[in-house]
Order: C-alpha cells, then structure tokens, then sequence
C-alpha cells in the first residue's frame, strides 16, 4: 500500500484535520473500554473522522479500492474489543457526525446522527414530554450509533425492551459502497427487516450514519423504591418474586454491598452501607396504576425480609439514587486499579443460585467480585476486581470469567446480554451455537459484505472461518461432518 | 410432472387439493411431526428442484405474490403444542404448529398473555404469524411480535437446523436471526420453533367505543388520546362498514381504545379517555371487561386478509400523524371507482387497512390507485387475476439489492415459497 497516496486521498474527502496516521494520535484507538489485557491492542493505519454520509460512503470506497479492513467506531465505550482494529486499516471514528436532525413529536421519533450521546438526546426530548428509552449506563459518553450497533441495553429496558426495539429505521454506508436508508416512521416494511437484522450486528454489516429512533411519551407518573435487604440471597430472591408476582417495574436494579461501598464512598447518595444489597426499583405509567403497582412491590420485599422501603420522594432524590448507581462501574476505582466486566444473562428464575455461584467463584479463585447488574432482566455484571501486576492475576480473571459463562449457559443463559461479542467473547460462541448455527449467521454476514471486511475478525469464533462455511454451504450436505469443523462444537 | 420419488417415504401426507395457494394444487402435501422430519422433507425437496410452501393455519396464504412454482404443501400443524414454558421467567417456546388459541389457553392458566391480535386464532400458528409479520392494533401499547421474540430454530432450504437467540430475555450473542426471518415470509428459512417473551395477563380490561360524523372529528378524538399520556394500548377508527362488521353500533365512523392495565387503575383510565374524545362525538361508551376481548377479535376480523374471490385487502402504511390524509385521498380513489369499501385505521400505528369487493378488473384498478399512497402499500389478498404481473408488495425498497443477496444465500435454488416474496424473490 502507497501510504502517502492514500493519506492524500482520504484528506481530501474529510479534509486535513480528518486523518489521524501518526503513531502516537492513533495511540488512543488501540484500544476501546474493555480491558487491554483481555482483548489487546490494534493500531489502525489510518483514523478517519468524516462529517457526512457521502464522505463515509467515499471513504468506504477508497478502503475497498485499496484492499483494507474497515472499523466502525462511536466513543469508544464498548466492553468487547468491538470497536478495535483487529487487522489495522481504516478505523471510521463517527464522533463528528453528532447533529440531532429532526425531533416529530407527533409521530414520535427523532432523526439522529449516529454519534450523538446518548444522554444528549434524552436531555433534549425529555422536557418536550418523550424519551429515548435505551439508557445505558454509559450514556453520558456512549453514542446513539455504538447503541444501534451493539443492540445496548440499560435500566428501562425491563419495560420498553432493548435498542432494537426503539429503532424506526436508519441511513447505512453497505460495504458495497451502496447508501440506503431501511425502514421509517410507519411500521411494517415490507420485505425482509434489514433495520432489525442490522442492529446489533457490531459494525460488521455497514456503517450506520443516520438512525431514525422511536421516541416515547413520557410517564405520567414516576416511582422510585429503594430497598436494601440483609443478603444477596435474599435480594434475589425478591427479584424473581417481583417478576413472577406479575407486576412490571420499569426497572430492577441490584447492588451488592461491595457496589453500596464503592458507590458511597465515591458519591454519598444515600444507600445504606450495612445492607448485603439493595434493590432499586422504578415504577411508571398511569398515576393510579404506579400507585397500585408500587404498594404490591412494596410488600413483596417486605416479605423478602427487606430491611425497610424507602421511596424517592422528590426528581432529585430519583436523580441522585440513578445517578450513583449508574456511575457504579466508574466508582470502582475506588476499590482496585482493574476490574473486568463480565456481561451474562440467565433465566430470572436462575438469578438466586447464579448469584451464590458468583459467591463460591470469588471465594475459590481469591477474587473480589462486586456485583451491579439489571436483575429484573437476569442479566448478570460480576465485576471482577484484580491488580494486572500482580503475578498470575489475569489468568485467575479469565478463569473465573470462564467458569461464570460456563454456569450461564448450563442453566440455559447466554454469554452476552448486552455488551456484544466483538473480541473478547467471540469463542464463547461455540458454547451456544453449533456449526450449523454459526453457519446462517456467516450466510447473513456475506449477503452483506461479500468480500468480509467490515470490522474483521469480531463477532465469529477464530476457529470458525467462513471459507469453511462456504464449502459446508457448496456441498450441500446437511450435516457439518468431515470439514474440519468438529472442533467448534 | 414434478418428480416426487425422492420425497420422504415415512412422512405423513395429506390431501394436496386442501392447499391450493392463488388457484394452484400442488402435487404433494406433506405432513412431518419433528424437526428432523421437516429436514428430510426439504432436504429432499431441495436436492430434486421441487418449490414448496411452507403452510401453517393458511389463514394467510392471500398474502404473496403468484407462486412462480409449487409443488409441495409441507404443513407444520403437527409440529404442535408447547416445547419449553418457564412461567415465573415469563418466557414460553412453542413450536411452529402451535395455534394462536393454543398458546393462550396454555398462558392463560399461567395468568400470562402474548399481547397480539390475531384474526382467527383457532386456525393462525405461531409459525406462521412469524413468518407474515403483520401485527394488529396493539402493537401501539406493546410493540410487535417482532420485538417479543427472544430465539428461534429453523431448518434452511438444504435440511440443516440452524437457531438464534436463546430463551433469556436480553441477549445479544450472535446476530439478530430472529429479526431476520420474521416477516420473510417462509422464504429464507421454514420455522420449526419460536422462543418469546410473555407479560402477566392484564387483570382488567375496558375499551371506550365513540362515534363521529365525519373522519376529520373521529381522528382528531383519536389524535389527542395518542399524543396524550392516557396510555391506551390500541387505537382504531372503523368506516360505516368496518363498524357494521365488528357488529357495533351503526356509526359513520367509530373510534376504539383499548385499556388494560390494573383493576382501580383500569376505571379510571377508561373515564379519562372517554372525556378526552367525548368533544366532537355522537355518543362515547366505556365498554366493560368481558365484552372488552370480543370486541377486539371483531375489530381483527375486520382486518382479516383471508382469500377471497371478489375482494381486495389493501394495506397502506404512514407516519400516524398522516393516517387521514391516506384515508382521504384513498375515499375519492373507491368512491370513483364505484366500489363497495371497508377501511379500518390503526391510528397509533399508523397502517390503513382498506377492503374493496367488485369485478376484478376494477379490483386491480383500485390496486393501481391505492399502490402509490403513503410510504408503502400492500395487496395483502386478492383473487389470482388481480395479482398478475404486479408485486403485490408495492414498491421497491432501498435495500431491496441486499434482500435478493440473502435470497441467494439462504435459498439458492429457490426453493421456498418461489417467486412469492417481494420482487418475485
Ligand atoms: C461504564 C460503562 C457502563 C456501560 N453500561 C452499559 C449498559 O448499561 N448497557 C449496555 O448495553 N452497555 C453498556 N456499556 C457498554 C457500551 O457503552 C455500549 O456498548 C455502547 O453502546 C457503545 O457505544 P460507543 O459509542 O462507545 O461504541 P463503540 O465502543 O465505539 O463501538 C461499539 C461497537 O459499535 C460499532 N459501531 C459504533 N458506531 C457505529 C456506527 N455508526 N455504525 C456501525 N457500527 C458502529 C463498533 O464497530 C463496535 O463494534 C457500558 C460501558 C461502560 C464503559
Ligand atoms: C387483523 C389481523 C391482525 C393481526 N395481528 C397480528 C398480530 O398482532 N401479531 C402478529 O404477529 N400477527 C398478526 N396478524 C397476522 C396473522 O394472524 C397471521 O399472518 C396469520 O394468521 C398467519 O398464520 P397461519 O398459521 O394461518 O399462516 P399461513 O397462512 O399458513 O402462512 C402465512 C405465510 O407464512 C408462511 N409460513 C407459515 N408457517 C411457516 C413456518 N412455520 N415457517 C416458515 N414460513 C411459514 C407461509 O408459507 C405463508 O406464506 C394479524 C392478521 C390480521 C388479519
């Protein structure tokens, strides 16, 4: 590759200031939020920051022309190495592409910019009466494109379900080159779903570069219950008592004691540090039905052995308990200079015994683990904390990591609820899939991106090449016998 | 003549002449109970060039284009009844033959609900209404089929099973598979299983019936409730038509919400919106609990796209806000014409569901007038005459290039449903 040429050439699409190539600027996109030690580091040859569509789609082009990997990437927030070079090439950065088009409360739904924040945008809905219901913990930082392509989750999903189910339709750079918009503001487009086949798919299909979002109406109104409980056991078991009573909260937050500490420590919002974890629980909808909603609550942890109920009585009182508690990863800081995010769901039946293995695994692995996780959706967050330095450390991680996903998956949970596959998790896969699984999956992969080089090596087991999928696919024999492939199962 | 030797021996059949699809008979219909029964079935089906259409309730076999080939009928009903319910996780997976009915007679003994409506639930299967993707008027309170799904098995054109997803209900562990085959049609894939999230039953419903002289008063009443914070989970208006055949009161027009929430909650809620479109109405009623379901199963009739031999269902979709000025201008397209209509709007959706019955040649008239409407249309049933040489999908979608490139992938010789997706995929 003629690197000064190609240096010229993207310049003069997205302009001088629009190219990063020295080593040390392209220092910081080695590397996302996941930890380093876990899905390493990649230099891209080139950053690229464009500022319209038609300079991402010219920008796709030049990468096809000259045979390079494309990268798609938000603010970096992701926690599986999905937005890493893996093969160098040109990372495409959307942070400058962050204008908020149109906001239609009638129809409601807004027109975005993929890296806009996601907070940005809730604060600007909101005091208009909507909201943009996927509330990841990282919004403060996190843009609306990462959500679309990581399928984010958050707090409110519980009620108002995943990114997926919030995204009208969106504006996509295909690796061919090709600029299409999918889907709009009516529903039921005919034809297969592409919007829907695209969110959550981690930048490996096209590069998003205007997302049509569905706005909701806000609550009318709005209740938030603080319960702490003596144990995790107990918590947990209020939790699936809660799901199963038939009463749908908002959200269902949990924090164990050692979240309460770090998150006091670092922010005093008032959660009680004796408590062995806390339950914060937000109702909404109709004035009347919170009401009736959020006394069933109410007794059910009263008769889970909380230690009392609080409710949030004022906005701020809600704000400051949301506040520590979506801050809680960051207060870790306070406890250990690492910590690695597990990211698991299991069925809310299976949270109670889930959560006492969490407990052996720390206790067996001499780790500390704290927990903070959306236990209404039994999807786990062990945080795990360790120091890298210290000798062995990483690899204990990693095992406990391993044993945890084992866990999941035998009681019939999955490996990732919402942080994605990217790296770091992609040969968890195979505990999951069977080839034959995987293989529709490369099938979706190619319709798109026939010559493989959206975001490269994310997403499928780095023993499940799609070379093999296509000989599976030529001979057409309907098992995956003979092709090398045993392996993945 | 289809050569059917290589078809599975041990597989039940059935009387070809029950699945005629657009006037066509196929030469066989087969019947497998498992999943690998339908691997075989397709594999062999495959392998020996044959078309073949995947049948479940055929409650909507109206919808698709002209089937560029048909051989085989393969009928999931026997792949039947409940695989894996877990009620206090609030997730069920069923299999493809499962009846609408079924599956909510199961939930309801567990007090839960899948918060769809469906036209005739004793004969649509959950395959099947994943596969058509068309979702009614609650979609407004609870989102579509679509986004309930959590898993799904299938088995691809070639025999192999392949599934996404999982039965927890927050994942994102692979690509979204399920997203994928929904409302393909059968096309890429036939579903053997589908995984769901389920809510609590609702335990108390009312629904408020108001009628209106004139479309312009009933959407302005339905506008003020969905833009409001009254959280109805369904809002419809009905013509005079429309009205008669969801056996309400006669009205020109007639608007309906639906409320489901809490008991003292419920009341209430059905007070406030029935004084919210009280303005500008002829009368408003708050209809009670028992009558609430039936009420709605009508309302779903009305929408029903079954075949017909002389009737015409016409869907045009649009921003909500807009609903009226498609309803209009699609009127003056009818009255022109000369054609006895029927038109129901999910106004909180956005779709406007329009039924025209008449001569053919006047029908595919009325096809041509209505195509072009909103964002998109679709003939979703006709008499055969009237879908020839049209897509009855309507317009070419921008990502149409990557849908035929999935085609291609998942089916390569074309063996589902062949021809009868959009663009004749
Ligand atoms: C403290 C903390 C808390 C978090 N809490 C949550 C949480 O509660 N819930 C949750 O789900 N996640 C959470 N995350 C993970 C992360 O914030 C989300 O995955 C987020 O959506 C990523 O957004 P991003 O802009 O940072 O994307 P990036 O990390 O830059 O990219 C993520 C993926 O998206 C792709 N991508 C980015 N932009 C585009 C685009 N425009 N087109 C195509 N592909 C694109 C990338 O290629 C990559 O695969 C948390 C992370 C941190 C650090
Ligand atoms: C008023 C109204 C409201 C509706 N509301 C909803 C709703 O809220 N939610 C909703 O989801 N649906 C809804 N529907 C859709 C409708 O109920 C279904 O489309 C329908 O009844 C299909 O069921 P069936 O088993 O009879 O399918 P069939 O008529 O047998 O088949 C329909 C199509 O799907 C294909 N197919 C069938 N089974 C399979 C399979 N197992 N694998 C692959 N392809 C298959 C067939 O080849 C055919 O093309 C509504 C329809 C109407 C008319």
């Amino acid at each position: 590759m003629d690197r000064a040429a190609l240096r010229e050439r993207l310049e003069a699409v997205v302009g001088a200031s629009g190219v990063i190539a020295d080593p040390t600027d392209l220092l910081v996109y080695e590397y996302d939020a996941s930890d380093e030690a876990i899905a390493g580091r990649h230099r891209p040859d080139f950053v690229v920051l464009p500022q319209s569509t038609a300079q991402v789609a010219e920008v796709v082009r030049l990468a096809r022309e000259y045979g390079l990997p494309v990268t798609p990437r938000g603010a970096g927030t992701g926690l599986a190495g999905g937005a890493i070079a893996a093969r160098g090439g040109i990372m495409v950065v959307m942070t400058r592409m962050n204008r908020i088009i149109e906001i239609n409360e009638r129809d409601r739904y807004a027109i975005v910019e993929p890296g806009v924040i996601n907070l940005e945008l809730s604060n600007t809905t909101t005091p208009r009466g909507y909201f943009f219901a996927p509330d990841p913990s990282s919004q403060r930082a996190c843009t609306i494109g990462g959500n679309v392509a990581n399928n984010s989750g958050g707090p409110h999903c519980l009620k108002y379900g995943v990114t997926s189910n919030h995204i009208l339709g969106l504006e996509v750079v295909l690796p061919s080159g090709e600029v299409i918009w999918t889907g709009g503001p009516a529903p039921e487009w005919p034809g297969i779903d592409l919007t829907g086949t695209l969110v959550g798919s981690e930048g490996t299909l096209g590069i998003v570069t205007k997302v049509m979002v569905r706005l909701t109406r806000n609550p009318e109104a709005v209740s938030v219950l603080l319960a702490p409980f003596p144990t995790i056991d107990t918590a947990s078991n209020a939790v699936s008592a809660i799901v199963a009573a038939g009463v749908l909260p908002a959200a269902l937050e949990m924090m164990d004691q050692l979240s309460i500490q770090a998150v006091e420590a670092a922010f005093h919002a008032g959660y009680p540090t004796d408590a062995g974890a806390v339950l914060l629980v937000e109702i909404d909808g109709l004035s009347e039905a919170v009401a009736e909603s959020a006394d069933a609550i109410a007794d059910i942890c009263r008769q889970h052995d909380a230690m009392e109920v609080r409710v949030a009585e004022s906005a701020e009182e809600r704000e400051a308990l949301w506040f520590a508690r979506k801050a809680a990863f960051g207060a870790m800081g306070r406890l250990t200079p690492n910590y690695y995010l597990q990211d698991a769901t299991v069925p809310r039946t299976k949270l109670p015994e889930t959560l006492s293995f969490v407990g052996e695994l720390s206790r067996e692995y001499r780790l500390r683990i704290a927990n903070v996780f959306h236990a209404g959706d039994g999807n786990l967050h062990p945080l795990i904390l360790f120091d890298r330095y210290e000798k062995g450390a990483i690899e204990r991680v990693l095992n406990a990591g391993t044993d945890l996903l084992q866990y999941c998956v035998e009681r019939g949970g999955t490996v990732s609820g919402e942080h994605g596959i990217g790296l770091e998790k992609k040969d968890y896969l195979t505990l999951i899939f069977s080839p034959d699984d995987l293989a529709a999956m490369a099938g979706l992969k190619r319709s798109f991106d026939p010559l493989m080089y959206f975001n490269p090596e994310k997403v499928f087991p780095t023993s499940f090449s799609c070379g093999e999928v296509a000989a599976i696919k030529e001979s057409g024999v309907p098992v995956a016998g003979g092709l090398g492939l045993e392996d993945v199962v | 003549m289809p050569n059917l030797d290589a078809l599975p021996a041990g597989v039940a059949r059935r009387d070809p002449q029950d699945y005629a699809v657009d006037g066509v008979v196929p030469a066989a219909a087969l019947a497998p109970a498992t999943v690998e029964e339908v691997s075989a079935c397709l594999a062999a089906a495959n392998d020996a060039g044959l078309a073949v259409i995947p049948w479940g309730g055929g409650s909507h076999m109206g919808l698709g284009n002209l089937p560029a080939g048909y051989d085989v009928a393969l009928d999931l009903r026997a792949l039947d009844g409940v695989a894996h319910h877990e009620p206090d996780d609030l997730t069920i997976s069923v299999r493809a033959g499962c009846t609408i009915a079924e599956l909510d007679r199961h939930l309801a003994e567990h007090g839960q609900v899948l918060p769809i409506d469906v036209a005739r639930p004793d004969r649509a299967t959950i395959g099947g209404v994943v596969a058509a993707g068309l979702a009614g008027p609650r979609r407004f309170g609870y989102g579509s089929l679509r986004d309930l799904l959590i898993g799904i098995t299938v088995v691809l054109p070639a025999g192999r099973i392949a599934k996404g997803g999982g039965m927890v209900v927050k994942n994102v562990s692979g690509f979204d598979m399920m997203r994928l085959y929904y409302g393909s049609l059968g096309s890429l894939a036939v579903i053997t299983q589908v995984n769901m999230k389920v809510i609590p039953r609702p335990r108390a419903q009312r629904s408020v019936v108001a009628r209106f002289p004139t479309l312009a008063a009933a959407v302005e009443a339905a506008e003020a409730v969905r833009t409001s914070q009254l959280a109805p989970t369904a809002i419809v208006v009905l013509d005079e038509g429309a009205t008669r055949r969801a056996e309400l009161p006669d009205a020109r027009w007639s608007l309906c919400l639906r409320c489901e929430a809490p008991p003292v909650a419920v009341a209430r809620q059905a007070e406030r919106i029935a004084a919210a479109v009280r303005h500008g109405a002829e009368a408003a009623d708050i209809v009670e609990n028992d009558e609430t379901t039936s009420l709605w199963q009508r309302i779903a009739l009305a929408l029903d796209a079954a075949p017909a031999a002389d009737t015409i269902g016409v869907r045009v979709g649009v921003a909500p806000s807009q609903v009226s000025v498609v309803a209009e201008a699609a009127m003056n397209e009818l009255a022109a014409l000369d054609l006895a209509t029927e038109m129901t709007l999910d106004m909180g959706s956005g779709l406007c569901y329009m039924r025209a019955s008449g001569e053919p040649a006047v029908l595919r008239r009325a096809w041509e007038e209505l195509a072009p409407l909103g964002l998109h249309a679709t003939l979703l049933t006709a008499p055969h005459g009237v879908k020839t040489d049209t897509d009855v999908f309507g317009r070419r979608p921008a990502g149409f290039d990557t849908m035929r490139a999935l085609k291609a992938e998942f089916d390569p010789r074309g063996t589902l449903n062949r021809g009868r997706f959009i663009g004749h995929l």
